[in-house]
């Protein structure tokens, strides 16, 4: 017979339940009590807090030992200088026990997976056996974007299922469209790259070798994308035997015990942190970023998607009496033609890599704090899409911008509570991305993806200025790594890094600022880059009178003459752009140079010839508090060290200020004081009452009176939600009959109105984690 | 003391911030240790007042004693101080034109270096420090060299004299060059240091010049740049001590070349060249003298353990050498010296614990009671619960004989603060809560020293364990039950080790060259060849270097013992492996060959032979010489073995003793009065004046007869 026995149903949890009836139980139990799987008493933990804690450190270190060794086999300095890998255990059931650091944010994302496999009966066919692998970075099923990569391995004791492992790095390319791990210009998944739902890729610790062949071959980077599957599969085994020796020595019943216990005290973690840091209340606020697609620079495959948007994230943080709490994002704007999308589960999964960072600043993070959180997110929104065609390639340009908002509120709740220290004032938006590829200064086919945007601005406090160039909200242990590290991956010779003057938000206490590099592209060939980042939007705010950081814009240049300007021994652009209203580096170039300088920061693969150049400026973050209260020796500093320009100095700070014989830059305090007197009077003089100003603004809503960008947005936002139109309505006191909609705007509206969910595919159960 | 006086050989200093320690061997390896209060204005006259103290014990002065010395070895932290507090010189950077402001810009790196695991985390906990060179003594000069060694915009000279003149003008008392890729072609670097010393000849001045390719010539611009700096920032100023603490010497006598403890393991002459890498060396002492006592027993595989107040430090030794990292980070500043690789967790013996306050679990640390021990002794100020207060509380430590009675500790005092803020929370005894610290701590080291041991690519039963620093023989039992070490080895001297460890080093410069080799797994034998020319190129440059320093010294060439290394990876990785050479010259395709199979072998034993990737070729990114002379080292004791029954005499009572929830009745035992042959099995405890030495139940010992305790398993009496 040419058929494999099959295993009896039941027989691999070895408790006559499938893993699908297993994992249904433990929903229901939590779903029922409030607490995981029912739990509510921790009866080992309050016998045995000892033995409990024990459990705890031995796991944990060996998530962080097996990631701190395994990272080293990389090539890609993307995960070993970055750090952009994670290791994570689970339990049977898919849901997260500990994780290591890293971008935790895959504690989730590889989860879903592990749910996925369940509820669509992996069991039964490929079937799950003692040393086999599993891959995963399908974003329809909760993955962020392609370009992570999870290996996912079961984990069998005494003969049967006890738990999973996953390690998951960021690759340097996905086999995407155009080169880079977060390329841009395809609309669609189907341009997105090489995606791989839960495969069966390898057997008997072994990858498989159609496997090994297929996937090299639908990347552009192979060597790196070896090397990256090496140091998950090396791993994802660690962690394997770390958990075989545990039960060894503790037995089965304890770790099984613990592997449900430590989440539901992942939960009461975080809701005791919610107490005792925040205030009760409702916070709203909301963060917008540009999708500028109209350009001619961006080049995609479909008409339709040739439409400048922007995103809108409106985000309700409900604090309640008993420290429990919702985040609802009711009102965001649909999903769009771009690569911006996210998952619901890389949204939810993705927050505690920020929350990380401020509200739980603790090893003891798992997916307790996910069964914590209320989450509210409107199926068809961009963080929760409704058609099976979405791309992701790049969904942080969203999520970095919407998670801005909440580190707004987050901060608010602080500073109501007193906690002056924890407030910051939103995250950086981090990029620009640098990415592109062609031939290197090997010969080889190759991607470029900089990683210096793990080190951008931080948000101002409110007792003292952000940190310049210093962290990503993905990522706090961000670093800029080595210029003579990046000049091994990319063909492109450092012209200049320094610090990005006026980038951080202006304040009492400054943001941090950015910092920028440019590049020259040297010993390449048939090369292309492209930039991503925002450009005429902030994505974030600031708080309390704190201005947001500066927006972005490029600069790239062509035919430079540069070559025969260094064999003529004449002026070079070396350096930071200094004042982009000024420009300089053109004074520096041949006068026939192609320059792109403006704020289109969204742009798709372009050809580059050696001597062109690029700047790759990386964002600050935003102030806090009005600029007008900032300290004098501060303004002096900032001067004196090129974080600000004078002119701002002066119109911002109202400081008056006077530059030495040497250069060194004083301010008068006194006649300082003068000056701001006279600028608060020219705000009094400015001002209108508030009822006054919304008077004007209603004209405007009513008369439809805003950029078609604008009220694009607006209507995908009311078409999704009749609670937030009717909200926006009543805010605005609008006529019963006012309405908004695409399809009066004169844009392409190209799935509005038609869409198709991925669960609508034959034989495919998708894992629903949030509330629609 | 002897009436046929036995000379004074060895002497070692550890200057710290508060206390200078001597450390005098003699030729039959006795020893004396001497203290005195540190005096950074004159580091000389400290020493010289702890060698007083030191040798009143054996009635001698310094007169009769540096006279007769062989060698003597200074280790201090007068250096890292310097740095941590910004008090080197005002030193001016030259840097490519366009980056002035990398260096004061940092690493982001930087601004967590030195965090506990939640704090990196934290963000709004992150901060920087000043820079070495502020922004504004820094200067650009035009140049660029590419990733391959190529000229692309050449040195313009005349920048060049005028950032040299700026700095000189901006009060510059050193001038550091470092040009991006210098590592890779120093042309360049070079050149612009030639000219910035004409410049400064012209002015008339005597500036020191440091070119980062003639210190540190690796790759990673920051690590080489911190670490230029360092020479010239914090170095220079400590080579100025170094020479009163020599001249004093001389006044009194003394023949020896004063020699510096360095980074790399090795020590080095205070006249040496690059004495930035003496800047940390204390926690480095240990594993040296764990080196000296290995080779003399026998082993060649040591885990060292070393247990301070704040942390536990471990390195290993495989056979019979330490591992060498090569861009450590140090005073939270990213270097490229080469330094002993060690691990370090932020728990100690004096690690305060406390309950978190949002998920009630234990937690031990970061922070810790330091010199003011716990709430045990009243007078320290403290009511928090540290791990010293457990070990009192369970009869661990002799409240009476603290520090040799120095201070008294109250039981009770810490009884009621465990049971208040540990125990009654989490609803156990006092008895129970302490001992779950101990536990707990004593399970992360054990799991610490395990699977660092385990990412080498070894298991700990192919090791022995040596314990040592004040606190260490507390926890001995602890962190090495069950782990299968072939012997556990703590010295009776464990609290003055480190010292001991720094007067058993050898005399050894070492220096490092980046190299960029690429060799497909399937290169032909031409190509073999002309790597192993470049690895020779290499390797002969740096020997050259190694002998200079030697015979700027006085010795001659052939006294040098010539030990070549290699730094090699697959191509295209990112981390490398140091690799001691498996032959001495390299030259054939065969020589290739044993070249990649040492660092194949090493590689698999690392992360795992299915980690093993030789289809991407293999790439040697660094060549390394170690030259090293013979000195005299402190020779171990050998006393006359006098049977396993103690004397009576060493046997100072019993004392309640609590473990795996019971109560028991230790034997409690005066180190000192114990004899070689000596068989002590527990619970018992082993108390001198610097350490307590903690054998409980279900473990044995006996003393050898160089005075080190072997600790090992035994049936539950």
């Amino acid at each position: 017979m040419n058929m494999l026995a099959k295993n009896a149903p039941g027989s691999l949890l070895g408790n006559g339940k499938t893993l699908q009836a297993f994992r249904s139980e433990v929903t229901q139990r939590t779903k029922e009590t409030g607490f995981y799987n029912g739990l509510s008493s921790l009866p080992f933990r309050e016998s045995d807090p000892i033995g409990y804690e024990k459990l705890f450190s031995k796991i944990r270190g060996g998530l962080v030992h097996a990631r701190e060794t395994a990272k080293k086999i990389a090539a890609s300095p993307i995960v070993e200088q970055e750090g952009e890998l994670c290791f994570t255990l689970y339990n049977a059931v898919g849901d997260c026990i500990l994780t290591s650091t890293g971008i935790i944010i895959h504690v989730g994302t590889m989860g879903a997976a592990i749910k996925y496999m369940i509820e669509n009966d992996w069991e039964s066919n490929p079937g799950i056996a003692p040393g086999d692998m599993f891959t995963n970075n399908d974003c329809s099923i909760g993955n962020v974007h392609p370009c992570d990569i999870a290996t996912i391995v079961p984990v069998f004791a005494h003969g049967k299922l006890i738990g999973w492992v996953g390690g998951v790095t960021h690759v340097i390319d996905t086999g995407a469209v155009t080169p880079g791990s977060m390329s841009t210009g395809q609309v669609q998944r189907f341009g997105d790259g090489y995606q791989v739902t839960c495969r069966k890729t390898g057997v008997n610790d072994q990858p498989l070798r159609d496997w090994l062949h297929e996937s090299q071959r639908s990347v552009r980077t192979p060597k790196y994308w070896i090397l990256d599957e090496r140091t998950r599969i090396a791993g994802c085994h660690m962690i394997r035997d770390m958990v075989e020796e545990i039960i060894a020595a503790e037995g089965l019943e304890s770790y099984e015990r613990f592997a449900f216990e430590v989440i539901e005290e992942g939960r009461r973690g975080l809701q005791s942190r919610i107490k005792a840091m925040t205030l009760p209340g409702t916070y709203r606020k909301v963060a917008f970023v540009d999708v500028p697609f109209k350009h001619e620079d961006v080049q995609t495959s479909s008409a339709f998607a040739k439409v400048d948007t922007i995103m809108h994230s409106p985000v309700e943080i409900t604090i309640r009496p008993d420290a429990s709490w919702r985040l609802d994002f009711e009102g965001a704007s649909r999903w769009g033609w771009h690569t911006f999308n996210a998952h619901h589960v890389a949204f939810t999964s993705g927050i505690w890599v920020m929350m990380t960072q401020t509200l739980v600043p603790t090893q003891r993070i798992n997916d307790g704090a996910c069964f914590g959180t209320e989450f509210h997110l409107p199926k068809g929104t961009w963080c929760n899409p409704d058609d099976r065609r979405t791309g992701h390639a790049y969904a942080w340009h969203f999520l970095v911008s919407g998670w801005s908002a909440l580190w707004r509120g987050l901060g608010q709740a602080y500073f109501s509570r007193g906690y002056l220290e924890e407030v910051n004032s939103g995250n950086a938006n981090t990029s620009n991305w640098l990415q592109g590829g062609g031939i290197n200064q090997d010969g080889e086919v190759h991607a470029v993806n900089s990683f210096e945007a793990s080190s951008c601005g931080t948000g101002a406090m409110a007792i003292r200025d952000g940190l310049n160039h210093a962290a990503a909200i993905w990522n706090p242990e961000g670093d800029m790594g080595d210029i003579e590290i990046w000049e091994m991956a990319e063909p492109l010779l450092y012209l200049g890094r320094n610090v990005k003057c006026n980038s951080g938000g202006y304040g009492k206490y400054r943001g941090g600022c950015g910092f920028e590099t440019l590049r020259m592209v040297w010993n390449a060939e048939d090369w292309t880059m492209f930039f991503m980042g925002n450009g005429y939007m902030n994505s974030d705010w600031g708080l309390m009178g704190g201005y947001p950081a500066a927006t972005g814009y490029r600069f790239e240049a062509h035919d430079t003459g540069l070559a025969e300007r260094i064999e003529q021994g004449l002026s070079l652009p070396l350096g930071g752009d200094l004042d982009p209203t000024e420009p300089a580096y053109e004074q520096h170039i041949s006068a026939a140079a192609r320059v792109k300088r403006d704020k289109q920061c969204m742009t798709t693969e372009d050809c580059y010839e050696n001597h062109d150049l690029y700047l790759n400026y990386l964002r600050g973050g935003p102030g806090f508090g009005d600029p007008l209260e900032r300290e004098i020796s501060a303004i002096a500093d900032d001067l004196n060290q090129g974080f600000v320009l004078p002119a701002y100095a002066e119109k911002v700070y109202g400081a008056v200020i006077a530059q030495d014989a040497k250069g060194y830059w004083a301010v008068d305090a006194t006649a300082t004081e003068t000056r701001r007197l006279q600028i608060r009077a020219e705000r009094l003089q400015r001002s209108q009452p508030t009822r006054e100003w919304m008077r004007e603004e209603r004209e405007r809503i009513v008369t439809k009176h805003a950029s078609a960008p604008v009220q694009q947005m607006y209507a995908s936002s009311f078409a999704l939600s009749e609670k937030f139109l009717a909200r926006f309505k009543a805010f605005w006191e609008l006529p019963a009959d006012w309405t908004l909609n695409e399809d009066e705007l004169g844009v392409p509206v190209y799935g509005a109105k038609h869409r198709m969910d991925l669960s609508l595919l034959p034989d495919v159960h998708t894992v629903v984690q949030v509330e629609e | 003391m002897d009436m046929q006086r036995s000379k004074v050989q060895v002497m070692g200093i550890d200057a710290g911030g508060t206390m200078t320690d001597t450390f005098f061997v003699r030729e039959d390896g006795n020893f004396v240790v001497g203290k005195a209060q540190s005096n950074p204005a004159d580091e000389s006259l400290a020493i010289y007042n702890s060698s007083l103290d030191a040798l009143s014990a054996w009635q001698l002065g310094v007169d009769d004693v540096y006279p007769e010395l062989v060698t003597c070895v200074y280790s201090g932290t007068a250096m890292l101080n310097r740095v941590v507090q910004r008090k080197g010189l005002d030193v001016g950077l030259i840097v490519n034109k366009g980056f002035e402001q990398t260096h004061s810009m940092g690493r982001a790196i930087q601004s967590y270096l030195g965090y506990a695991l939640e704090e990196r985390l934290h963000l709004n906990t992150h901060r920087y420090d000043e820079p070495l060179v502020p922004y504004s003594r820094t200067r650009g000069v035009t140049e660029r060299t590419d990733v391959q060694g190529r000229v692309v915009i050449p040195l313009r000279e005349e920048e060049m004299r005028q950032a040299t003149r700026e700095l000189v003008e901006a009060g510059a008392k050193a001038i550091v060059i470092v040009l991006l890729q210098s590592h890779k072609n120093p042309a360049s670097e070079k050149r612009a240091r030639d000219v910035c010393r004409e410049e400064l000849k012209r002015l008339g001045l005597d500036l020191p010049v440091f070119a980062s390719v003639d210190y540190y010539p690796s790759r990673k611009e920051s690590h080489r740049t911190n670490t230029t700096i360092l020479e010239a920032y914090a170095a220079e100023p400590s080579r100025q001590t170094l020479q009163k603490v020599s001249d004093r010497f001389r006044k009194h006598g003394a023949r020896f070349d004063l020699r510096v403890m360095a980074t790399h393991g090795g020590t080095i002459s205070w006249k040496a060249k690059e004495l930035a890498r003496t800047i940390v060396s204390g926690p480095i002492g240990g594993v040296i003298g764990s080196r000296l006592l290995g080779e003399a027993l026998g082993y060649e595989n040591i885990a060292c353990s070393d247990i301070g107040g704040t942390s536990f430090d471990m390195a290993l030794i495989t056979k019979g050498n330490f591992a060498i990292a090569s861009d450590p980070d140090m005073a939270r500043l990213v270097l490229s010296l080469p330094l002993v690789a060690m691990d370090s967790v932020g728990a100690g013996a004096g690690s305060f614990v406390r309950l978190d306050p949002y998920s009630g679990s234990l937690k031990l640390g970061p922070d810790s009671a330091g010199y003011r021990v716990g709430t045990c002794w009243p007078e320290s100020g403290l009511d928090t619960v540290s791990v010293s207060d457990c070990h009192v509380v369970l009869g661990y430590l002799n409240p009476e004989n603290f520090l040799g009675g120095a201070i008294k500790l109250d039981v009770e005092r810490a009884r009621q603060h465990i049971k208040a803020q540990i125990a009654d929370p989490l609803g156990l005894s006092v008895e129970e809560a302490a001992a779950g610290v101990i536990e707990l701590l004593d399970l992360s080291l054990h799991e610490y020293l395990r699977s660092n041991i385990s990412a080498k690519g070894y298991n700990p039963t192919d090791f022995v364990c040596f314990s040592y620093g004040g606190a260490g023989p507390v926890h001995t039992y602890g962190y090495t039950e069950g782990l299968g070490f072939k012997d556990v080895v703590v010295p009776a001297w464990a609290a003055g080790f480190s010292a001991f460890g720094c007067a058993c080093a050898d005399f050894e410069y070492r220096y490092d060259k980046s190299v960029d080799i690429a060799l497909a797994q399937d290169g032909d034998d031409t190509q073999r060849t002309e790597a192993c020319a470049v690895i020779q190129a290499a390797w002969d440059e740096l020997a050259a270097k190694v002998i200079e320093e030697f015979v700027n010294n006085g010795f001659k060439a052939e006294d040098v013992t010539l030990l070549p290394g290699y730094r090699m990876q697959y191509m295209g990785q990112l981390n490398d492996l140091e690799i001691t050479s498996p032959i001495a010259k390299a030259s054939s395709a065969a020589d290739w060959q044993k070249i990649t199979d040492a660092f194949e072998d090493t590689y698999a034993r690392v992360y795992a032979s299915s980690a093993r990737s030789p289809e991407l070729g293999f790439s040697v990114t660094g060549a390394i010489m170690r030259g090293l002379v013979v000195t005299q080292k402190p020779v171990l004791p050998e006393d006359p073995e006098a049977g396993p029954q103690p004397q009576a005499s060493a046997h100072l009572g019993k004392r309640p003793f609590y473990r795996h929830k019971r109560w028991v009745d230790a034997d409690v035992w005066q180190m000192e009065a114990l004899q070689p042959g000596n068989h002590i099995v527990g619970p018992a405890v082993i108390e001198s004046d610097s350490t307590t030495f903690v054998v409980p139940d279900g473990f044995e010992t006996y003393l050898d007869k160089h005075r080190l305790f072997h600790l090992k398993e035994c049936a539950r009496g």
